[in-house]
């Protein structure tokens, strides 16, 4: 029996950058909807059922309605549905349970819906196996924006085994460890799937990086010149392509001060400039170590360590998710029989 | 005229640290106090009692300036606390004394101080957004920069002024904010069984205004959006629905058995999600502030309300010939 693992994060497209930015609101009731098109992508390759993650009744309770009235005629019948049997917080704990047990279970693949912190629990927790992050917001730098129906085709082949692993790329992330000096406090280590900046910001607070100019340095996977958001700052400097051996690093000033700046979309409906001190590529495996300061660390764009100026952060480009290439996969289907979804 | 704009995000001074979490203990410290006085009798009429939400009154109400109105709820002490009104007044008012701020007359869910600011807290359930969208109209007629803000729960989320005083908000483009403290309980029914759909704050999209969910647990992440959010209302960029995920550490009332809770719910969100040890951890841990900065927060406190229950008690209760005073107001 072929699984397919589905994590989609209620709580995602509610934060404050619907204030701080012209983000748009991502409603659960369209979320259970790209999860219901996943499931009909997937069937066309014959997989046997979707796992999900349980949620609040706001995605399955609407998924369930859905999956009881909608079946177009002469579509592949669905794959079977199971909502994992784990306690619901409403916390981030679900999604990194939810990994833990669809790994466990050895599902074939794992479609993310949410932004670049659902992706980035996903990516912490699961290993080799597939990942197919598809978007639920405006303001996303890893996951696509992509239409569930055409994500499920190219996941069911993958999934199935008729893709082989040509369609899938291996992204890069940026591991963080942070060295406390203090006594009682506990070394940090997380990852980011974009961006990694330091920010002057002290605590968490509200998360999201809205604003530049108390930004002090930022490191990136890559950087497409179309992103948005922190990457969009490394982008205008010097685009480095996604799953290359290379990343940037770049250090930043307030606008006044920077010998250089560049005007970027650093969130929707956001175009500021930012000041640049300097900029230089690091490779795969390179460890940075970030300059010292009070502040706190943004991981893909949301603050979660709170830094002080005796912490000791050092930061490494290494290998991160092997990912779900949609176009890949599907030209390959087109140009060889044997992987085409009309020989399932 | 209100000219202050909120401090930037994270900008926190240690002043205004020390402030918050004054503001915090106090609150806890009288809602704790409270519950032990009422399972005495001495206290007439019912108590809500706020503990475990101390970071969302702290952290919205230390945007606000004294002329900026409150509209409250039956769950309310916190809310009064935060805005200014005085302790020894309040306690006075909750124990039904002369000295109290409504002279006694008003009680728990009565309680007002439009010198501060404060136009009560409500017994009626889902009634503060419709005040404070008069509140928006007066600010927006006068040109003055008022803000308003209503708290509400999510029960009262559910009520159809809740929803009117939205869409009324957002055709008129008022400054207000409308917070929804969701507890995850209306009286004794989980929000499971009463509201379709996870986020009250979704809401807002019916309406064309932002909402936004918050961690109501954590003073930071409350005091930065209802920054954002009450700068927006004083720039004349409209209201926001502002959701904050919390939790209650009582009943609904005083003398709810809560049979519809969780064994050890409570005790587990004491021990996890407390509000002001959060705050301890992350200004101690930071280096911000010193932990004995704190402990003496706490001392004072914990005096402060001492001395506001001995005071209750002795003062005396209102005349019978007050009782048809403060009733009608002459225009």
């Amino acid at each position: 029996m072929t699984s397919v693992g589905v994590i989609a994060n209620p709580a995602s497209g509610r934060d404050v950058r619907r204030l701080t930015s012209g983000a748009s609101v991502f409603d659960n009731a369209e979320k259970a909807s790209m999860v219901l098109r996943l499931m009909h992508g997937l069937a066309a390759s014959g997989i046997d059922e979707v796992v999900m993650m349980p949620t609040a009744p706001s995605v399955a309770g609407v998924l369930r309605r859905q999956l009881a009235t909608r079946q177009p005629p002469g579509s592949a019948p669905l794959p079977a549905l199971r909502f994992l049997d784990q306690p619901v917080t409403e916390t981030a704990r679900d999604s990194e349970r939810a990994v833990a047990a669809m790994v466990a279970e050895g599902v074939a693949a794992i479609v993310g819906l949410g932004g670049d912190g659902t992706q980035r629990l996903i990516a912490r927790g699961c290993g080799e196996i597939p990942l197919c992050p598809l978007s639920t917001g405006t303001n996303n730098a890893f996951p696509e924006m992509r239409e569930a129906t055409v994500a499920g085709l190219a996941v069911g082949l993958v999934a199935s085994g008729r893709a082989g692993t040509d369609g899938l790329r291996r992204e890069a992330a940026l591991h963080v460890r942070v060295e406390r000096a203090a006594g009682d406090r506990d070394p940090v280590e997380d990852l980011a799937l974009v961006d990694l900046a330091v920010t002057g910001q002290r605590f968490v607070g509200a998360r999201a990086v809205s604003r530049a100019d108390d930004l002090r340095e930022l490191l990136v996977t890559h950087a497409s010149p179309s992103a948005i958001g922190l990457s969009s700052v490394a982008a205008a400097l010097d685009p480095v392509r996604r799953g290359g051996r290379q990343g940037l690093h770049v250090r930043l000033a307030p606008v006044a001060a920077a010998p250089r700046r560049v005007v970027v979309p650093l969130a929707p409906g956001v175009v500021v400039p930012v000041g640049v001190r300097d900029h230089r590529r690091i490779a795969l495996g390179e460890a940075v170590e970030l300059e010292p300061a009070d502040g706190s660390i943004a991981l893909d764009g949301e603050r979660e360590i709170e830094l002080r100026r005796d912490d000791r952060a050092l930061v490494r480009l290494v290998a991160g998710p092997r990912t779900v290439d949609v176009d890949a996969v599907l030209r390959a289907a087109a140009h060889e029989p044997r992987r085409a979804l009309a020989t399932a | 005229m209100s000219t202050t704009t909120p401090p930037a995000v994270g900008g926190l001074t240690s002043q205004e640290l020390l402030a918050g979490y004054r503001t915090m203990r106090v609150i806890r410290e009288f809602e704790e106090r409270l519950h032990r006085e009422f399972a005495t009798g001495e206290i007439p009429g019912f108590v809500h009692l706020y503990a475990g939400e101390e970071a969302i009154a702290a952290g919205v109400i230390s945007h606000l300036n004294d002329d900026d109105y409150v509209a409250s709820t039956h769950r309310g002490h916190g809310h009064a606390l935060a805005k200014g009104c005085d302790v020894d007044g309040m306690m006075a008012e909750i124990y039904g004394r002369y000295d109290g701020i409504c002279h006694g007359k008003g009680g728990s869910m009565h309680i007002a101080d439009l010198s501060k600011g404060m136009l009560g807290a409500n017994g009626i359930v889902g009634a503060g957004p419709p005040l404070v969208c008069g509140v928006g109209l007066t600010a927006r007629i006068r040109k003055t920069a008022q803000v308003g803000v209503s708290f509400t729960g999510d029960g009262g989320s559910n009520q159809g002024m809740f929803l009117e005083s939205l869409n009324l908000a957002a055709v008129w483009n008022l400054p207000v904010v409308f917070v929804v403290e969701n507890n995850g309980y209306a009286e004794a029914t989980s929000n499971e069984f009463h509201s379709s759909g996870l986020d009250v704050a979704k809401r807002a999209d019916g309406f064309g205004i932002p909402g936004v969910v918050v961690d109501g647990h954590d003073f930071f992440a409350v005091h930065e959006a209802a920054g954002e959010a009450i700068g927006r209302a004083r720039r004349g960029d409209g209201p926001t629905l502002l959701e904050c995920k919390t939790n209650r550490y009582y009943g609904h009332f005083e003398g709810d058995q809560q049979t519809y809770r969780a064994p050890g719910e409570v005790e587990e969100l004491r021990a996890t999600r407390d509000c002001l040890d959060g705050f301890r951890a992350a200004v101690t841990e930071g280096g911000l502030i010193a932990a004995a900065e704190l402990d003496a927060i706490d001392a004072e406190a914990l005096a402060q309300i001492e001395s506001s229950v001995a005071r209750a008690k002795a003062a005396a209760v209102p005349d019978l010939s007050e009782v048809l005073t403060d009733v009608y107001v002459d225009y």
